[in-house]
């Protein structure tokens, strides 16, 4: 068994917002909530953040458990250690993707005790009763990890949601296939509701589904709204922030919860604005996240960041939504809820292929850059490069490098650690680069 | 050199080995164009049908890896970056387009590096589905179908069910000519080592199918022809994802084994199944990628208990144990290799329960690290030798 090792005491971040200082107790609410939901017998399955079915699974009354999110709150505590630990003496390679170690080293050792590891994070991750999986474009572990998971959990059965999108093409746009992505995902989509009906013996309940599909809708473009808001000078949110504002976009999404908390982040940042409150008193740089996971154990960089006058009022990360009524079809109009899902997440892909094509050369990531860079008057870049995670975080080097290309040069800083792997994280080293980088901003402004 | 002189058994496959590339490049000159490629998921028969020369693009475990790392982060599989960098190094110069295929992380979120890198006339992602169920199936021959439209566009010609029939049928005769060579290596000593053998599978997939399928017919006549190789003391099989580099399989024949079985690309993974010719050729080609292709990037939906589901996965693994007397396997994957490293209990455990030793090793694709495994191959031959 691995062994228990204490873990670091944690910084606590300051926030900027009081939507982000609100989201620890609703996390740990949401986790407490479901082992409570275990022992009251209600079905729970383990679920992956933006995968597109959200309104299904609130629908049929499932209890999601986010794995990456236990994962992450393992890291931002700085206890996932052990548990990475117990994955790679189980013969899993340090390098796979560090959420689903920590994940798969929790379920071993839970499976192996028959309870909670010992002093688990806010009470630990529930067994579950399923485990839905997806096939995207990106990330293995989606379809990996609860593979996986199952040589410890053998009795719980997985379903793995096709959820493909069409890349950026020369030969030919994305519209001219876009029909049949829609019709495959909603058979993969009509295939995880069998799925939960058969797992719950429960009926989904259409009409439901079609109420959550529109509040989806309606937060999706309100988060959008609020978002923009981050536009201000000086700017009333930060990517710090906005690393805990997303958890009811990926966590909660498909309840008036997420809906109303959404509500307040507009209402407050509205008002900050109007007082002309931002993150900090005296903006001297604006810089865009603009790739990469953050390291949840060292979330206070971003602090350090601020005290050298440097905000983020924008970033890519986690901005897993756009405003539906910018999309170039009424998707209002689609009233078969898991079509109107499938067109959402088809829309949502291919967003930024038309500005990609208007510029010779250009791609879509690098558009979303570009106008991120105009929008939020940004003077230049951070990213992070996770090396657990080919996902997220494979890429960035060529964005910069086609953002020069394309557009113009910026100064940009790539950091290197981890999602939750804290023995890759240094922090005088990371802070080192941070002042260097700051320098360079400095020197570029006074050209 | 022509197709004829490719006919010269293992010292032609030590050539092309050697001078990876060198054909393509020939052929290149003659007019023809070159569709460089990764990964055995990509669906090669329709390159063929177009009548444009299918090539896989290698890395090399003895170039350090330098250039790629301009454009290219370090946690992409060692693999990939390798093939990267030598594509950036020039060595092929001859490629007029690339073909990449949904294959895993490392492939797929580098395809825009590869595409806007390389900057090829032609380039595509086949955009395979992740699980193999019916509707996956459907989904993936309307992918192949824009994949043949746009393909047939840029050769200029229609690429027709006959063309693709045509390409099918050699691709089958090929797989069917590799399955003879594999089959040399039930004997006891084989009668071909797993060097041998993965380097002309290595040299035949730079090749046109038809010169790669004579090349690997006149390896099988020259084998069965000179002395029997010498006897050693175990048997083994690797398993891992992509393997074009026969440094490893040296390591351990130098070691004292004989590699008799494997479960790798180029290798029995990529060979074991056809494409069905009485179908649709578009429904075959989507049949045999998605579902008959056994590869970890790829969910097979559990149908029964779990140990049913182990038995779909790895059950060729077991049956390849008995046929080949196979004493011992090595798991050898790759870091950040996600499709793999994720399965590494389970193929574990599985080859385990039917009583085969497991050695499980990690690598990064280059000369240094793979020298270092020594010691652990050694320490296993004990182990079995001792059992």
């Amino acid at each position: 068994m691995t062994e228990e090792k204490k873990p670091e005491e944690r910084k606590k971040r300051r926030t900027a917002t009081e939507a982000a200082s609100k989201i620890g107790p609703m996390v740990k609410e949401a986790i407490g909530g479901t082992v409570r939901a275990r022992e009251e017998g209600k079905p729970l399955a383990y679920t992956f953040i933006v995968c597109a079915y959200d309104e299904i699974i609130r629908a049929m009354d499932v209890v999601p458990v986010w794995t990456e999110n236990y994962a992450g709150i393992c890291g931002a505590k700085r206890d996932a250690q052990r548990f990475l630990e117990r994955a790679e003496s189980e013969n899993f390679s340090r390098s796979l993707c560090t959420y689903a170690l920590c994940g798969l080293g929790f379920d071993a050792w839970r499976e192996e005790l028959g309870e909670m590891p010992p002093e688990a994070p806010w009470g630990g991750q529930a067994r579950p009763d399923m485990m839905l999986g997806s096939g995207q474009i990106l990330c293995d572990p989606r379809n990996k990890w609860y593979q996986a998971a199952q040589h410890y959990m053998p009795d719980v059965p997985i379903y793995d949601v096709g959820l493909p999108w069409p890349l950026y093409e020369s030969d030919y746009d994305y519209r001219d296939v876009q029909d049949y992505y829609v019709k495959y995902i909603v058979k993969e989509l009509k295939g995880l509701v069998e799925f939960l009906e058969k797992h719950t013996g429960k009926k989904m309940d259409w009409a439901r589904l079609e109420e959550l599909v529109d509040l989806t809708d309606r937060t999706w473009d309100l988060i959008w709204e609020a978002y923009e808001l981050r536009k201000a000078v000086p700017t009333p949110m930060g990517t710090g922030d906005a690393m805990n504002t997303m958890v009811p976009m990926v966590f909660m999404m498909g309840t008036q919860q997420a809906y109303d908390y959404y509500k307040d982040l507009y209402d407050e940042l509205k008002v900050k604005i109007a007082n002309k409150e931002g993150v900090i008193p005296d903006e001297k740089y604006r810089l865009i996240w603009g790739g990469g996971l953050p390291s949840w154990f060292a979330l206070t960089d971003f602090n350090y960041f601020n005290s050298k006058g440097a905000v983020f009022p924008v970033e890519t990360t986690y901005r897993m939504i756009e405003a539906t009524y910018n999309f170039d079809m009424d998707l209002s109009k689609i009233k078969d809820p898991l079509e109107h899902i499938a067109w959402r997440w088809i829309k949502f892909w291919t967003y930024w292929h038309d500005k990609a094509r208007k510029r010779p050369g250009s791609h879509p990531d690098v558009e979303r850059l570009i106008k991120y860079i105009e929008d939020y008057k940004i003077d230049g870049i951070v990213m992070h490069e996770a090396f657990s995670c080919r996902t997220w975080h494979v890429g960035l080097i060529w964005q910069l490098n086609m953002l020069k290309k394309v557009y113009r040069d910026m100064p940009s800083l790539i950091l290197e650690s981890d999602i939750i792997d804290i023995s890759s994280y240094n922090e005088a080293d990371t802070r080192a680069r941070i002042d260097a980088f700051i320098d360079t901003l400095q020197a570029v402004k006074s050209r | 050199m022509s197709a004829e002189k490719s006919t010269g058994g293992l010292a032609a496959v030590d050539r092309y080995y050697q001078d990876y590339g060198s054909r393509a490049a020939e052929l290149k000159k003659q007019g023809r164009q070159i569709i460089g490629y990764l990964c055995a998921l990509t669906p090669v028969e329709i390159i063929a049908a177009a009548g444009l020369v299918p090539f896989r693009i290698k890395g090399d475990v003895n170039e350090p890896i330098t250039k790629a790392d301009t454009e290219m982060e370090t946690i992409v599989c060692p693999l990939v970056r390798s093939c990267f960098d030598m594509a950036l190094k020039g060595n092929y110069r001859f490629l007029d387009g690339i073909v990449i295929p949904h294959a895993c992380d490392s492939i797929c979120r580098t395809y825009d590096i590869w595409k806007y890198s390389l900057n090829l006339a032609y380039a595509h992602f086949v955009n395979m589905p992740h699980t193999t169920g019916d509707a996956s199936l459907e989904f993936y021959k309307e992918v192949l179908k824009t994949f043949r439209d746009s393909l047939g566009k840029y050769a200029g010609r229609e690429i027709s069910d006959q063309a693709l029939a045509q390409a099918i049928k050699l691709y089958n005769q090929n797989r069917a000519k590799v399955r003879e060579l594999y089959g040399l290596r039930r004997s006891s000593p084989p009668l071909i080592s797993g060097a041998e053998l993965t380097r002309t599978l290595v040299a035949a997939v730079s090749l046109p199918v038809e010169e790669a399928t004579v090349l690997i017919d006149s390896v099988i006549k020259e084998v069965k022809q000179r002395p029997a190789l010498a006897d050693k003391p175990a048997r083994l099989m690797v398993v891992g994802a992509e393997v074009d580099d026969v440094a490893f399989i040296d390591l351990i024949e130098d070691s004292g084994a004989w590699v008799v079985a494997d479960d790798l690309c180029p290798g029995n993974r990529e060979f074991m199944t056809d494409v069905d010719t009485t179908a649709d050729p578009i429904a075959g080609l989507a049949e045999r990628y998605l579902r008959g292709v056994k590869c970890g990037r790829t969910y097979r939906e559990r149908k029964g208990s779990y140990r049913d589901y182990l038995e779909d996965r790895f059950g060729h693994m077991g049956r390849m144990i008995k046929d080949f007397a196979v004493d011992g396997a090595v798991l050898y994957i790759y870091k950040y290799c996600d499709p793999f490293g994720f399965e590494v209990p389970q193929i574990k455990s599985y080859i385990e329960s039917v009583g085969t030793p497991v050695l499980y090793v990690e690598d990064e694709y280059s000369m240094s690290t793979i020298g270092r495994l020594r010691t652990r191959v050694q320490a296993f031959l004990e182990l079995l030798g001792s059992n």
